[in-house]
Order: structure tokens, then sequence, then C-alpha cells
């Protein structure tokens, strides 16, 4: 064993892996534990199949940017090491996921609780936007959130950094509900505004405990959109007729958001409505939310320990069924990620064949070379 | 990952000593006659990856980070005990994935295998080809990322020149690098503001501080030093070098005596600068470039060491050729009196120096039982693959 592989292997040593709790599109997630102080962790087995392509683009840009991002509201990726064929992330360990806790109906929400999640979730992505990265999956079920109550932003599987400006990026990104007029009008020169609408949309869920905008399709989407906040006129959003895919889908009058959200204060929907500006120019950012007086006015938001969340994960999937034909079964809702372009396409078995060696090497083989030596 | 390169994995684990490089080439150095050649590899084999980072229309940003992914995965191999020919396509092919201009496995994998058997045929067969197996791309692939660390963020002088120096319309730049900088820059929005705080430069400057930043590239110097001091050595030396900005800078001091006026020609310093510059450039009030580089309150004695690195790598530079009428033979016979050493070191040198240190290494670890001469096999299980059972 080299010196790389022994570094390896003490730190796959530290973790212990136990039983299997999800799986996603690119991995396999564990419970897991620190040996040493016995903390839960989950450990996320990235799948490498037998080599046939390569790694997952989202996998790789997942890693990419947890490796870097420090911060109270962003998962932490608390350890990464390879076994046999796979890479494994050792993450925090988060208990349940804002989706799960808007859809338990025996819970109550404060107006003080709604606040306190919508702090946690812009502190975590003013975190990212400084750091020049776009989340641009922001939808209930990423949002994590642990056993303290924190709010932790994760599933960074679809950002991408924008520090070098003026490339042009895919337009197929964000769950359909959560996406922004400008991405379904087909806008390749996107920013942070993107991620704000989506926050405005998962604020208005957490008042009507419903999805705000849920199209059937991207072109039903525009219509449900202008449909609660009205067509957008030229003065409204200038341009917007020029953007690629630019179709006229039809006249709406906008829904005064009173009517809407009748119980909701001033400062509130003053907020939301400003992470609902069509312009993407003139959207809110990240930072002035949190300056947002919504944030310092009455009630102040509830600690994160005394927040509401499920009392047990299982039994807060029940209710998912009646909400929406379309959901899918692990919740994530219909429409999920649009494939970005040259999204390298593998297929998976989640069954890992272990035979059939390896054939290629980090290293070169010296293998029965050296043991004959030893 | 932009703003805080003090916090980033590049800093904190990847920016290394020289003790650490010469660690990391401990095994390399038993089985050559002369550092030196290990500093003549690492110019060969980043020549390399911008090579096959061309055949695959890489951005230059994209070939820097298969560059940087390369070294780092050489400060804990050795170049003897592994191919750094299928290194190199693996770097290539997790850097246009790292930063977001993928590129089909498939592709990389013909690209490298066409580039590889053309570069110093009859050699690079010896060490058998370059597998056409998608899969063994891939095993690669993970291999890297996994003694990467999964550190996939690297950081580059490139964002610090046109911090400091980009100007609105500078089109010399954009010719060189098309695509890079000049398309759409003016659609988003610029985070570092608006030309306030700038360098003026000339562009024929511009443009050579970008190549000698690509330059540095051939060195381990990306592995030493904090991106944004090689960015500022760069326009030291640009300034220094060009004609025009040095002009300007002897007029306003009426000495001429800067620090890098100095022995080096302006001519041909750097190695790609010999694109005709723009001629079309406004005289202005030229402005105090001495006193604004000074403002940026760096340490000056490092901006002094990267740049003897940097004049170090062309001096190692000149007397390497790709040209194949200096190929091995005439090479070889070309040696120095007061030494053995060859006085131009081309790739089929190179090559069969690999391919040397490989044998000996084989030899060394096999001891007694050895057979020497015998070639290894490339195409085989790994050691490491049984150390993980
Ligand atoms: N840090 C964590 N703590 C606890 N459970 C987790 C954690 N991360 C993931 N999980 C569980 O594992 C499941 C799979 O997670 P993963 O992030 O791989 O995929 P996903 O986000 O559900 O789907 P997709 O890959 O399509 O985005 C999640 O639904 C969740 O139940
Ligand atoms: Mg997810």
């Amino acid at each position: 064993m080299d010196a790389v592989e022994k570094a390896n292997a003490d730190r796959q040593k530290r973790w212990a892996k136990d039983q299997k709790i999800g799986e996603g599109t690119y991995a396999v997630v564990y419970r897991g534990r620190e040996l040493a102080t016995g903390r839960k962790v989950a450990i996320k087995k990235i799948k490498v199949g037998q080599f046939k392509d390569g790694l997952d683009m989202s996998a790789i840009r997942e890693v990419k940017y947890l490796r870097e991002l420090k911060h109270q509201n962003v998962i932490e990726l608390l350890d990464v090491f390879s076994s046999k064929k796979n890479l494994n992330l050792v993450l925090e360990f988060l208990d349940t996921d804002l989706e799960l806790v808007i859809r338990d109906r025996s819970l109550v929400f404060l107006p003080a609780d709604i606040k306190s999640w919508m702090a946690m979730t812009f502190r975590g992505l003013e975190f990212c936007h400084r750091n020049f990265i776009l989340h641009r999956d922001l939808k209930p079920n990423n949002l994590l959130i642990a056993a303290n109550g924190h709010l932790k932003l994760a599933d960074f599987g679809l950002a991408r950094d924008f520090a070098d400006p003026g490339y042009k990026m895919t337009c197929q990104v964000i769950t359909r509900w959560y996406r922004p007029p400008e991405l379904l009008f087909g806008c390749r020169y996107y920013s942070t505004a993107v991620d704000i609408w989506s926050v405005g949309c998962i604020f208005a869920e957490l008042m009507l405990r419903i999805p705000y905008l849920p199209g059937e399709s991207d072109m039903d989407q525009l219509k449900t959109i202008f449909r609660a906040l009205g067509t957008p006129t030229e003065e409204d959003w200038p341009g917007h007729t020029k953007l690629p895919d630019y179709v006229p889908v039809g006249q709406f009058q906008k829904t005064p958001f009173r009517d809407l959200f009748s119980a909701a204060s001033p400062e509130c929907l003053n907020l939301l409505s400003k992470c609902l500006i069509y312009e993407p120019r003139r959207r809110i950012s990240a930072r002035e939310a949190l300056y947002h007086p919504y944030f310092t006015s009455h009630p102040h938001p509830t600690h994160p320990s005394k927040l509401p969340k499920p009392a047990d994960k299982t039994s807060a999937t029940l209710p998912l069924e009646e909400l929406d034909g379309n959901a899918e079964p692990n919740g994530n809702g219909p429409g999920v990620k649009a494939n970005p372009p040259n999204k390298l396409k593998r297929k998976l078995s989640s069954d890992e064949l272990s035979g059939g060696g390896r054939s290629i090497a980090r290293k070169l083989d010296f293998t029965q070379q050296r043991q004959t030596v030893q | 990952m932009a703003t805080d390169f003090w916090v980033s994995s590049h800093y904190l684990r990847w920016n290394v000593d020289s003790a650490v490089l010469r660690q990391a080439r401990a095994e390399d150095i038993q089985y050559v006659d002369h550092p030196e050649y290990l500093d003549f590899l690492a110019l060969f084999f980043a020549g390399l990856i911008a090579k096959l980072g061309k055949k695959l229309s890489l951005r230059q940003r994209v070939i820097a980070t298969a560059t940087v992914f390369f070294r780092r995965f050489y400060l804990k191999n050795s170049y003897c005990e592994t191919d750094p020919f299928i290194v190199i396509a693996a770097c290539c092919y997790v850097a246009a994935k790292a930063e977001e201009s993928p590129v089909h496995i498939k592709n990389v994998v013909s690209e490298a295998r066409s580039l590889f058997s053309s570069e110093a045929t009859t050699l690079y067969s010896g060490i058998k080809t370059f597998p056409s197996d998608n899969a063994k791309l891939a095993e690669m692939e993970f291999y890297l990322v996994g003694d990467l660390e999964c550190d996939l963020t690297v950081f580059h002088p490139y964002r610090t020149l046109m911090t400091l120096c980009w100007k609105e319309g500078s089109d010399v730049i954009s010719e060189a690098e098309a695509g890079e900088l000049g398309a759409g820059i003016d659609d988003g929005p610029r985070y570092w503001g608006t030309g306030e705080g700038k360098l003026e430069m000339h562009e024929g400057a511009l443009q050579m501080a970008w190549f000698i930043i690509n330059d540095t590239y051939r060195s381990e110097i990306c592995l030493l030093y904090p991106p944004h001091l090689i960015a500022i050595t760069a326009i030291y030396m640009a300034c220094a070098i060009h004609q025009e900005t040095r002009g300007d800078i002897e007029k306003q001091t009426q000495s001429g005596a800067y620090a890098f006026s100095g022995s080096q020609g302006s001519q041909g310093l750097t190695r790609r600068s010999s694109r005709p510059s723009s001629s079309s450039y406004k005289r202005q009030q030229p402005q105090d470039i001495v006193g604004f580089l000074a403002g940026l309150n760096v340490n000056m004695a490092l901006i002094a060491t990267i740049t003897q690195e940097i004049v170090s790598l062309y001096a190692l530079w000149d007397r390497y050729s790709e040209d194949a009428t200096t190929d091995s033979a005439r090479a070889s016979l070309k040696r120095s009196a007061s030494g053995s050493r060859p006085e131009i070191i081309t790739p089929g040198l190179l090559i069969q120096l690999l391919w040397r240190m490989r044998e000996a290494r084989s030899a060394d670890l096999s001891g007694a039982h050895s057979t020497p001469g015998r070639p290894v096999a490339v195409n085989k299980m790994l050691e490491r693959a049984q150390a993980a059972g």
C-alpha cells in the first residue's frame, strides 16, 4: 500500500456505513457513523458502475461545490474517500426536508416559523451567490433540515459558477414549478435572479402549503405564472418578447397577493413580490432580502430548535399522494430536472458487478514482481 | 467558487512548497541522470495536455485546469509507476466536465489515441498503444478524482489579469483566445466593476501577459504560488518586455532601470507572443504603471522569485525542441563537452527516458526475480485494486 492508499484507507476507517436510506439518480445514500464520536452521518456512494462511461456531471458538480462551500445553511461535506469502485461522500446527516415538513398536515406553521425558514434559506443562498455559485435547483425537497432545526441547501448537482461572466448557460435547469420565466423563455445569459425566483415560489408554498405555481408542462408553466402574477407588459419586463423562446401565451390579470395570502403581513407580501418580479435585474438579491424589513419586523423568526417538524420521516410521506397525481414517489414533483445539454448519459445498474477485474491502472502493474518480493 | 481564495481547497490543500514537490519526485529522481530531466518531462507533458485540449476544442482555461489536475495527481504519484498518457487524457476529460464544457468520453479516447500515436510514433509503440476502450479512461478518471480528493475547483491567473487589465473593446485577446474573453462578456454583470482601478495596458502587453500565464503551466509554478501573484508577475514581465510599455515607463522614470528591464531581450522571450500586435492603439497620457503595481500591495520578493522561475522555465524551454528534424539521432549526437547530457531535448528522447525509468523501476521492485528489459504491462490489474480487495 503506498502513501496515497494509506491516507485513503485512514479516511475510510473513520466512518462506518450502515443501512441504505435512499437512492438518487447517481448515488445511493446510506446511514453511517463517525466511529470515534458516534456522530450520525450520511454516506453518499457515487455509482461508478463498470466504468462504462465517466462520472455523471451532477456528481462532478456536487463534489466540486460542496468541497468548497462551508456555511451553516449549506449541507456540509465532511469527508471523501474511495472504495473499490465508488467514490464516497460523507455528509452531515439531515433528518428531513422542507417538502416533508410542508406536506405534513398535522403541523401548524406560525408566521414566525416561515420567517425562520426563509431567513435560513436566504442566508445559505446569499453565501452561494457571494461565492459566485448558482444553485439552479432550489425547491422544498432540496432544503434539508437538521435535527436541531437548521435548514441547509443541498443537492448541488445542477450548480455552476458564474465568476467568469458572459458564458452561455443552459436554460434547462430548475424543477419546473420553481423555474423563472426568463428560463422558460430560453434565456441563456442569466444570473442569481433565477434562484431568487425559486425562493419566492418556496416562500409562497410555505404559506399556502401547496405548490404555488404547479404548471403541467413548460408551456403551461408560463400560463400558470401569468395567471397568478399577470401577463408582463413591455414596461414590466423590457425586452422579454425578444428572448429566444418567447411565445405569447395569452393575457391574464394579476391575482392580488392579498386575495391569496390573506393572513400575511405587508412586509411579508412585499418581500414575496420582490422575489417574483418579472425583470430579473430588478428582482431582489439574496443580500438585499436579508436586510428586508420582513426579517426585522415582528414577529421574530422562530428559533430553529423550536420549528415544527414531522414526528418521523415515514409517517410524513403519507399525504404525498393526495397532493398531485404527478408527484413522483420520492416527492421530487414533476418535470424534475431537464437534462442539461451535453449531459453525459450513463446507464447504471444499481447492482454493481463485482466480477471482471480491473483492466487499467492508476499505476502500472508491478504486482507480480512485488508479490514475489514480499 | 471565486471570491475567497484563502479558504479554498486550492489554497488550503494544494498550494505546496518546493520541499513537497521534491518529495513527490523522490522515486522518479532515482531513475534519471539529472534532475533537470524531470523538468523537461513536466514541460513535455503540459505540452501534450495543451495539444489534446486543442484537439478537443477546450478553452484555454479548461486546458489550464487539466494541467493543474495533472500536476496535483503527480504530487501523489510517480511518473515511473504510472502511465502519464492516460492520466493526461483523464485530466482533460475531468477538467472539461469540471469547467462546464463536457466532451464525450469517446472523443477523448479517439483524440488521445491519434495524438499519442502520432507523437514520436515508433517510440510510443514500445509502450503499447493508448487503450481504445472507454472503460479504461473512465476507470482512470475514478482514480484521478479520488487522488484529487474531489477538489475540482481551480483558480487561475487569467481572472486576476482580466480584473486588473481588461478594457472594453480589447480585441487582441479575444482574437487570440476566440470565445474566451470577447464573446458575450458585455452580456453579464462584470463582478469587478467598471474599469475603476484598472491598469491600462497596451494591447500587445496584455496579450503578452496572457501568453506568459499560459507558459507558466509548463512548469510546476501553478502548484507553488497563488494565481493572483502569478498574474501580477506576468503583468510585470509583460510591461518590462513590451517595447511601447517599456518606453512609457522609461519616460516616466527617466532612468529606465526598472526591475525587469534587465538582461532578457525584449523579443522572443515569451514563446507564443509572436503574433503581430494591433497598432491601432490610441496614445493617451500613459498611466503610471509602476505606481499602479506597487499600489497592489503584494510581496515584491515573491514576485521576483516567480519571475526567476519563469525565466528559468524559458531557459529550459530553449533547449527543448519538438521539431522532428532535431529528433533523437541528432540530439544525442550533439552532446555538450562538459557532460554527457544532450543539448537539445526532444519528445522522442523524453519518451525513451520515461520508458527506461519504468523498466528500472520495475526491475527494482521485482528485485532478484526480475527479468531485465522485460516490458511492463500497462493493461493489467493494479496494485491498488488488489490492496482494496
Ligand atoms: N445528508 C443526508 N442525510 C440524510 N438523508 C439523506 C441525505 N442526503 C440524502 N439523503 C437521503 O437519500 C435520498 C437520495 O438522495 P440524493 O441526494 O442522492 O438524491 P435525490 O436528491 O433524492 O434525487 P436526485 O439525485 O434525483 O436529485 C434522499 O431522498 C434522502 O432521503
Ligand atoms: Mg435532490
